[in-house]
């Protein structure tokens, strides 16, 4: 039976540090080793960011949820803000560096599975998933 | 959370020695900004960034980093980073950014 954690943060810069100690704490609480924990600590982070700078405004709030498991740590960021055309994501040049554009990218990255939908008006979720090192 | 930046011109090399301790993230990335483009108005040099206590930095952070070099590079200066921590520097190295900076 998994635990699940639920937490609703104000969409607000200065909150998406505090989501960041919540992961690392609940993910060391959860038994993963520091590489890990880091992982999600940036995957989280940069998911909370993109809710910030693209989701919700400041009066609202969005909700973060982790689902413990035996063999993973589930973490979903939902929002109802603007959502975004997924089509229209271009994964980065990374040989021609830009502003903008590798928070996805990075979550990809660090993360063992990802899953992202997004909706014009209805709002954008990101799934991150780490598996426990066998 | 805080970051805290330091600065000093090294005139025998003429280039600025930057310190950033702490984290970087969407919260105070405009700060870094704002700071680095200070520094830059004072004078347009070369830049090494000493960031062994910087514990954090975020796709927000990075992009303040990417959008100074790249009006940098347009000047003929550089900028280079060193002592990045461990989660730092494989942050770098996933965005490709190590071949730039490190």
């Amino acid at each position: 039976m998994a635990d699940v954690l639920k937490f609703c943060i104000p969409g607000k810069p200065e909150y998406v540090s505090t989501v960041r100690m919540l992961i690392s704490s609940l993910a060391n609480v959860a038994g993963f080793d520091v590489e890990a924990i880091e992982d999600m600590k940036v995957a989280v982070s940069e998911a909370c960011t993109n809710v910030v700078c693209h989701g919700v405004t400041d009066a609202r709030t969005y909700e973060v949820s982790c689902e413990i498991n035996d063999d993973r740590i589930c973490i979903i960021v939902k929002d109802q803000g603007e959502g975004c055309d997924m089509e229209q994501y271009r994964h980065p040049d990374l040989n021609c560096p830009k502003e903008g554009g590798l928070g996805l990218f990075i979550i990809r990255t660090l993360m063992d599975e990802v899953d992202i939908s997004s909706e014009l008006g209805k709002g954008t979720r990101i799934q991150m998933v780490k598996y426990y090192r066998k | 959370m805080s970051l805290q930046i330091g600065r000093k011109f090294n005139e025998a090399d003429q280039l600025w020695e930057v310190i950033l301790k702490g984290e970087v993230d969407i919260s105070n990335a405009a700060q870094l900004k704002s700071e680095l483009q200070a520094m830059l108005k004072e004078k347009m040099a070369s830049v090494t960034m000493d960031i062994k206590d910087l514990s954090y930095i975020d796709s927000t952070g990075l992009g303040v980093i990417i959008g100074t070099y790249k009006r940098m590079e347009e000047r003929g200066v550089s900028m280079k980073m060193k002592n990045p921590v461990k989660n730092v520097e494989k942050l770098l190295k996933i965005t490709n950014l190590d071949r730039i900076f490190l």
